[in-house]
């Protein structure tokens, strides 16, 4: 019998022994920073990405032409050392800095801006901010590929066969010509063929060096007798306003004035990449960490999937001695209690997002917290009507139920120290003033509802409020609403919980009554906040398409004076606001934890904090950088 | 033997497929699609996408290209992290498996010294307060006792860390938490066993011929005594791996279970269909295992006829 459980106990023992092995190849030495990344990366590759656990590496790994201060998030000098604008406000001239270099050793050129914009821009790239810098002349037309085509345009067609000695995932063989026609291919009826369906079932008639020749984008190469095959067409990138007439100097050439432009251009998706090192691997191979090649301050030594990041300092970096941590680690932690736990066990010294419910007790700690200041943010929490369907379509129903909610019994309940919002546009923008939405005011909006023929709710159809699974505070909004709605106005509110994959959906396909939504500014400017609405802005999604808003919009973009510029915004806010299509309801707060020893860090609108400015200082008797504006707590406040 | 394994193997073919089949109609037919974001993309931007992942051919097309990857060891390119789903599996499945390991370790050590004490003790106090205590851990979700262990070990008496990854330590709470229902169980059909083998007549006979109470319950009744715990370890090996995701994301271990359960929400069609194979797999062989171990703990079982 015994001989019988020898070989399990033998198992047993080699099970155990294999489970610390493979403990153990985890084992490192520890970091000289760490901090909660919240969630896994969705990429290294600048170009594709969105979030800010994204942003936070790529903004560590690589420089863009600018770079962000940490306190107050305007432009410094990156890798451009300087920049002029010329006098209408559309031309800026980049100088590039002699010591830039690649974390190979090589020296980063303007070359290397114009090839990381014109593959930003490329629509097979598949860049989510793509649109950040359709404010460049022709790079809307060139990021629409061939469906932004007109004929006359100048184009540039990318074969499939692949110039002589070019690396193995380089481009095509590119030819340039002018669009003479575009054809519909024979035996597609007018109904079968979507609009602006260019690509699939069209060819395209342009003249090649003085020769006419005709072509059709195919999938994999496929030779006709009709036409040749392409990869790509695409307007010519000549037309776009982006070039480098030598190593040292990048000109982009704009629409319209951007006074923005260049703290958007410091946004990360806008960081530069290396040609060779993507031509050579391929995407999405290239972002390896044994293939990458970066020019930030510091380059990824590896990548464990769901466990972190590891960074360490980069030697090639221009501005090396500034930075101070040789080695910091960005761990995926997705859990926030986890984060807290590992925060106050002293495993990270950062927490970027603490959950609604810890912050409520770290705002009411007592003593107060030595290393936690809710500063405000540049985003906003909003409901979203969807205008197309009755009874949304009609104002007095939308002002009444933006009139009928009591914001701060929601914040009382449901938030953590935010702020509420009656503005779309959060404050804190220099020079810009936000214009609020009609007043909380219950007797006005049983008005409003009774000529819109709904006296006390009578006839009204039950409304259905939208929001997402994930987070608690969402749920418990959508009930506060709910019961405010039916208390003030007597009508019936349901509430619908979709998983985030639905929801999108459902919002994008505008399948819904009320949504629960929010949206980040991308800069600090008020039309980061304000395009949002106009008709065609793929994140509008509320259906609201405002002939004189999307005027105002557009005017704001040809304006000069930057005075007149905001006013024109204020109006267009003004014009929203009375409109209501979305109905502010508060202004997020940030809601890091910051271990007290650690400096160069600041609480800004953004919420987004470089690392490589970060430094400890042990010996740090007062508050740190962090901590200097925090408002000394009132007796019996919260 | 080897015909067993044959034909079990070839069951396992099948049942991949039918699994394949069905999740490969699931994930096309839920609403929503990987290049969905809180930002809308360009329709042009979603037709290159689509098309650099394939997802533009028809799915017949698309359902041959899976398998035969899957054949080939080709598990596709997650859509959403940027990495091949075969290095994501890599790199996890090693973690979970030696959190399940450790999780299944403490569930038979302390589920089978609990069972058998209360086995041989029956009717005492020692049994009672046992079989209360396992009754618990099995009413108790794992999030549960995992709160607990954590106020308890990390911030009253800070013996472990609070999570992360790379130590023994780091693997101690997790492993009790995954491990703590399953030990319940364990007990509670350890118990059972030993108590139908100790009232038989062999181990009667071990008694009569004047053997010691000890040497009879260890070295006579427990190897048969554990047969019904070891038929219980398919479904626990089951159990232990999908159910680390709560306690994976509790404690921040780069384990596969996350993925598991992220992907599905993501969309991300490569990564949710290869972790279902790859656990399918996993559990039909952990369930061949099971089945031939019992030919190695009980000589009555002949697996020829089988």
């Amino acid at each position: 019998m015994q001989s019988r459980l020898l070989p399990l106990l033998f198992l047993l023992s080699a099970g155990l022994a294999g489970v610390a092995w493979i403990v153990n190849q985890g084992r490192l030495e520890p970091a000289d920073f760490a901090f909660a990344n919240e969630t896994e990366v969705q990429s290294l590759d600048p170009a594709v990405v969105s979030g800010q656990p994204e942003g936070r590496i790529i903004w560590s790994i690589y420089e863009a032409l600018v770079q962000l201060d940490p306190e107050d998030r305007s432009a410094k000098p990156g890798v451009a050392e300087s920049w002029e604008v010329s006098e209408d406000g559309r031309t800026y001239t980049w100088a590039i800095r002699k010591d830039a270099k690649w974390s190979n050793g090589e020296p980063l050129t303007a070359e290397d801006f114009e090839y990381t914009f014109r593959r930003f821009l490329d629509p097979t790239t598949g860049a989510k901010y793509a649109q950040a810098m359709w404010y460049v002349t022709g790079a809307r037309k060139y990021s629409q590929g061939a469906s932004g085509l007109k004929v006359g345009d100048a184009v540039e067609i990318e074969l499939h066969q692949r110039p002589e000695g070019a690396l193995t995932h380089a481009r095509g063989q590119m030819l340039r010509g002018e669009l003479l026609s575009i054809d519909r291919d024979t035996g597609y009826e007018d109904a079968e063929v979507e609009a602006k369906d260019y690509t699939r079932r069209h060819s395209f008639l342009v003249a090649v060096d003085g020769e006419e020749r005709r072509f059709h984008v195919t999938v994999e190469p496929s030779p006709s007798e009709e036409w040749q095959d392409c990869k790509a067409i695409l307007l010519d990138f000549s037309e776009v306003g982006i070039r480098a007439p030598n190593p040292y100097t990048l000109i982009t050439e704009l629409e319209s004035p951007t006074p923005f432009w260049p703290e958007l251009i410091g946004f990360y998706a806008m960081s530069p990449v290396n040609k060779t090192c993507i031509e050579t691997h391929g995407s999405p191979d290239w972002t390896y960490p044994e293939n990458i090649v970066t020019n930030g301050p510091y380059e990824v030594q590896f990548r464990r999937i769901r466990d972190r990041i590891r960074l360490v300092k980069s030697p090639t970096y221009w501005n090396r001695d500034k930075v101070s941590f040789n080695v910091i680690d960005a761990m995926v932690i997705e859990q926030t209690v986890t984060q807290f736990n590992m925060y106050e066990t002293g495993q990270i010294d950062w927490v970027p997002k603490v959950s609604p419910l810890i912050s409520r007790e770290l705002m009411a700690a007592d003593p107060p917290r030595p290393d936690y200041n809710p500063g405000v943010q540049l985003a906003t929490y909003f409901y979203a009507f969807n205008v197309t369907r009755p009874p949304y379509n009609d104002v007095r129903v939308r002002r009444a139920l933006a009139m009928a909610l009591d914001r701060d019994e929601i914040i009382a309940t449901a938030g953590a120290g935010e702020m509420p919002a009656r503005t779309m546009v959060p404050p804190g923008i220099p020079g810009y003033t936000p214009q609020p939405c009609p007043p909380e005011d219950i007797e006005e909006a049983q008005r409003l509802m009774a000529e819109a023929g709904y006296p006390g709710g009578e006839g009204f159809a039950r409304v259905q409020i939208l929001y997402n699974s994930g987070f608690e505070q969402h749920e418990t909004i959508a009930e506060l609403v709910r019961k405010q709605w039916e208390k003030n106005l007597g009508i019936t509110v349901s509430t619908r919980k979709e998983e985030w994959g639905t929801f999108l959906n459902s919002t994008s396909r505008l399948n819904f009554e009320v949504a629960r939504r929010a949206w980040i500014g991308d800069y600090t400017d008020a039309n980061t906040f304000l395009d949002l609405f106009e008709g065609d802005n793929g994140n509008n999604q509320t259906g609201f398409d405002n002939p004189e808003y999307n005027d105002l919009i557009k005017a704001a973009g040809r304006e000069t004076d930057a005075a007149k510029r905001q006013e024109i915004l204020m109006e267009a806010e003004r014009l929203l606001m009375s409109e209501v299509p979305v109905v502010p309801i508060y202004t997020y707060v940030s809601r890091s934890l910051v271990r007290p020893s650690i400096q160069g860090f600041w609480n800004n609108l953004q919420d987004s904090h470089p690392l490589h400015t970060l430094y400890r200082d042990d010996e740090l008797t007062g508050p740190n950088n962090f901590m200097e504006d925090a408002v000394p707590r009132k007796e019996g406040s919260r | 033997m080897i015909a067993f394994i044959f034909r079990r193997l070839v069951g396992m073919a099948v049942v991949l497929l039918v699994v394949f089949g069905i999740s490969f109609a699931l994930v096309n037919a839920v609403p929503g699609g990987p290049f969905q974001g809180e930002r809308a993309l360009s329709a042009e931007t979603i037709a290159a996408l689509e098309k650099q992942h394939g997802l533009d051919r028809p799915l017949l097309e698309q359902a041959w290209n899976r398998i035969t990857g899957y054949l080939t060891g080709d598990f596709g390119e997650s859509i959403k992290l940027g990495v091949d789903v075969k290095d994501v599996i890599l790199q996890g499945l090693p973690v979970s498996a030696a959190l399940g390991a450790m999780a299944l370790v403490f569930a038979f050590t302390l589920g089978l010294t609990a069972g058998i004490l209360s086995a041989v003790r029956r009717g005492t106090g020692t049994d009672f307060w046992l079989m209360s205590t396992a009754a618990v851990g099995i009413a108790l979700p794992n999030f549960v006792v995992a709160g607990f262990a954590i106020l308890i070990f990390v911030f009253a008496i800070p013996l472990f860390p609070a999570g992360g990854w790379g130590t023994l330590r780091q693997l101690v709470l997790p492993a009790m938490c995954l491990g703590a229902p399953y030990a319940a169980y364990v007990a509670r059909i350890a118990r059972t066993g030993m108590l139908d083998v100790l009232s038989q007549d062999h181990v009667r006979t071990a008694r009569a011929k004047g053997l010691s109470y000890r040497s009879v319950v260890l070295k006579h009744a427990m190897p048969t005594a554990m047969l019904p715990v070891v038929s219980f370890l398919g479904p626990a090996v089951a159990g232990v791996l999908t159910g680390s995701p709560v306690v994976e994301s509790i404690f921040a271990i780069p384990g596969l279970g996350w993925h598991f359960v992220q992907s599905a929400f993501n969309r991300d069609y490569f990564m949710a269909m290869g972790l279902v194979m790859v656990y399918t797999t996993l559990l039909y062989s952990m369930n061949l295992l099971v089945d031939l171990s019992y030919a190695v703990l009980d000589p009555r079982v002949d697996l020829r006829e089988t």
